[in-house]
């Protein structure tokens, strides 16, 4: 939810509690009023009408309408009502309706007669004061929020625009594709910081990032000419004739980790030079022809290994990629497909316009398939393996922008490159 | 036969004109672009390796040189670059071969032949030991005058072989010479040893003799005159 969305539920819901709570008080406060306001009337008229059998010693004319009525009694009871004020409700024929009055029933004297009085006040409807109470604050609570969307709108429209444009940039932003991170200046303080902490760090972490990719550059280049002195060395050493077994055991041991070593090395430079994007020309490769070809070339070894390929080549395909990579992918998935194979296990290929997906049989993985792609993973079962293929494969497809899925299905562990998204 | 070695790390130089004068042939050693500009205007060369990255100067324009110079000269450049562009411009200029750094000496070794027997024409078409005899041009090799039916597999071996005659070749650097970058993948150990089992046994099944020598600890030797 959005940070707009969410600080305006909230404010809403205060307003929604402050106007329910606000229309209660109102709608006490104006009963009270008006109930004040006709008690004021009532005794007023009482104090007229005292005042006028004192000053005159008769009895006033009585009015009556439809706000007031006076109704005069001869009192025959021996202890009359001296003052009382109640609420009474009288049917209106017009308005076909109970409408609400207020009584203030006294008892005055004239000639040593006791008379009771009775003035009747209406009051105005409790329930259309509640309505109209309602309404005004529904409209209030309406217009409030149309107000507010309208600055949700403009806030959101121009100030946190600048907010939305960095959080895109950072969302695409990636270390290998380095341009420097170019925010939108903003007019918010928050944002100015959020702007500046980000550009500091990626200034940073860009810095730390070319060093190491530097340093790791340059001990891959400056390993290889030591590598092929111990190696030829070895080599030279081994033609010496008169070598005890022993002797020829160690060295060939020691020439084993060296050229292990250098086939590592060339796969580590290999993967920096992808990732630095050095293979530039693409062509338009025949994935059909190519998987044939790498097939053929590994054949001898799937044999050996009593695999069985099955091929589905739905159409010949066209892809856009370096020839070079184009092979190193291929091969890598071949090779990685025979080499977690089992015994008399099959190998199918298929390949379609939209992916390229290269099955085989072999154990359930312990691990989830998301470390599939990193570097040095291999199972513990093969100590000769290097581990790098799979993230030869993974970086090549990051580099075209094509997606690697793994998944395990009924015996079968599937690889497939996704072609959908392929930069061209 | 005179070979000039342009590299500039002495330690590798002095391995690569051991091994070679150990093969037989006559071995100069340059260290940096002028010396080696001059060594080439000097004398003719059957073959040079030239490294890429030299003191002073561009392995590259090294072979233009010779190109221009004296055509006939083979060249393999030997670089610590796997750079596929310099690949290519190397095969481009006219560079017979490119060799990444680390390499086996026994595969420099057998690609310095095979440049050797390319370029030379007119010499003989075939190369013998013992009773063996290969047709580096049509990718054959017999025995006695009887024909050896071979895969590809194993006529490559039998070429290394031959061309590192006498020489402990392990199994590691005959694995990497038949498979490639594919090798550490493959199991391919176990795999050299079913080639030369293969291998063996058709030399011996046309009458040849064991040439191929299990050297214990270290891998293979093929001793034949």
């Amino acid at each position: 939810m959005r940070i707009l969305t969410k600080t305006s539920l909230y404010y809403l819901l205060v307003s929604f509690v402050v106007f329910l709570m606000g229309g209660i008080a109102y709608y006490n406060i104006m009963q009270g009023e008006i109930y004040d306001e006709v008690d004021d009337q009532l005794f007023t008229d009482k104090e007229n009408i005292l005042a006028f059998i004192r000053r005159t010693n008769e009895l006033p004319h009585v009015t009556s309408g439809v706000s007031e009525t006076i109704v005069v009694k001869e009192i025959t009871d021996k202890n009359p009502i001296l003052e009382s004020l109640t609420d009474t409700l009288i049917y209106s024929s017009y308005d076909e309706e109970n409408i609400p009055y207020r009584r203030l029933t006294f008892a005055a004297y004239q000639n040593g007669k006791a008379y009771q009085y009775s003035i009747l006040k209406s009051v105005m409807d409790f329930d259309d004061l509640f309505e109209s109470t309602v309404f005004a604050m529904g409209w209030t609570f309406l217009m409030l929020l149309v107000g507010l969307g309208a600055v949700n709108y403009t806030i959101n429209k121009y100030t946190w625009r600048n907010f939305y444009d960095t959080l895109g940039k950072i969302k695409r932003y990636s270390l290998s594709q380095y341009g420097p991170l170019q925010l939108k200046p903003s007019e918010t303080t928050e944002f100015q910081e959020l702007n500046q902490v980000l550009q500091t760090m990626t200034d940073k972490i860009h810095n730390d990032y070319l060093n190491l990719k530097e340093f790791t550059e340059n001990v891959s280049h400056e390993i290889q000419t030591p590598l092929a002195i111990v190696n030829s060395k070895l080599e030279l050493f081994m033609q010496s004739g008169n070598l005890t077994p022993t002797q020829a055991k160690l060295l060939e041991e020691m020439h084993n980790s060296v050229s292990r070593l250098a086939r590592l090395n060339k796969s580590l430079i290999l993967l920096t030079r992808i990732e630095n994007r050095e293979f530039k020309e693409n062509e338009d490769i025949p994935m059909h022809e190519f998987l044939a070809e790498q097939t053929e070339q590994l054949q001898e070894i799937i044999e050996m290994h009593g695999l069985t390929v099955e091929q589905t080549i739905v159409q010949p395909v066209q892809v856009h990629l370096n020839r070079g990579l184009a092979e190193i992918l291929v091969s890598n998935l071949l090779i990685n497909a025979i080499q977690h194979n089992q015994p008399d296990g099959t190998i199918k290929i298929i390949l379609d316009k939209e992916k390229l997906c290269i099955k085989n049989s072999g154990e359930e993985l312990t691990e989830t398939g998301r470390n599939l792609f990193g570097r040095f993973v291999s199972s513990n079962k093969r100590k000769d393996s290097l581990g790098i293929g799979l993230a030869l494969v993974s970086r090549i497809c990051t580099v075209y922008n094509m997606r690697p899925t793994y998944r395990f299905d009924n015996g079968m562990h599937e690889l497939c490159i996704n072609f959908n998204h392929l930069s061209r | 036969m005179r070979i000039l070695i342009i590299e500039d790390e002495q330690e590798l130089n002095n391995a690569i004109v051991t091994y070679l004068q150990q093969e037989g042939y006559s071995c100069d050693a340059a260290y940096d672009f002028k010396e080696a500009s001059l060594k080439i205007a000097d004398l003719p060369y059957t073959c040079v390796l030239v490294d890429l990255n030299l003191p002073h100067g561009n392995g590259l324009d090294i072979v233009r040189l010779l190109k221009e110079n004296t055509p006939e000269t083979g060249i393999i450049i030997i670089s610590a670059k796997n750079a596929l562009d310099d690949r290519i411009t190397g095969l481009e200029i006219g560079a017979d071969d490119y060799l990444t750094k680390p390499f086996h000496l026994s595969e420099l070794n057998a690609r310095l032949k095979s440049v050797i027997r390319r370029r030379n024409f007119n010499g003989q078409k075939s190369v013998k030991a013992g009773v063996l005899e290969v047709f580096p041009d049509s990718a054959e090799a017999q025995v006695l005058d009887k024909k050896l039916t071979l895969t590809k597999k194993e006529y490559d071996l039998l070429m290394y072989f031959v061309s590192n005659r006498n020489r402990v070749l392990t199994k590691d650097s005959i694995a990497e010479h038949l498979w490639g970058d594919h090798v550490e993948a493959l199991d391919s150990l176990d795999f050299v040893y079913t080639h030369i089992k293969n291998l063996r046994r058709k030399i011996m099944d046309a009458g040849g003799e064991d040439y191929i020598q299990t050297v214990y600890g270290l891998g293979y030797k093929f001793a034949a005159e």
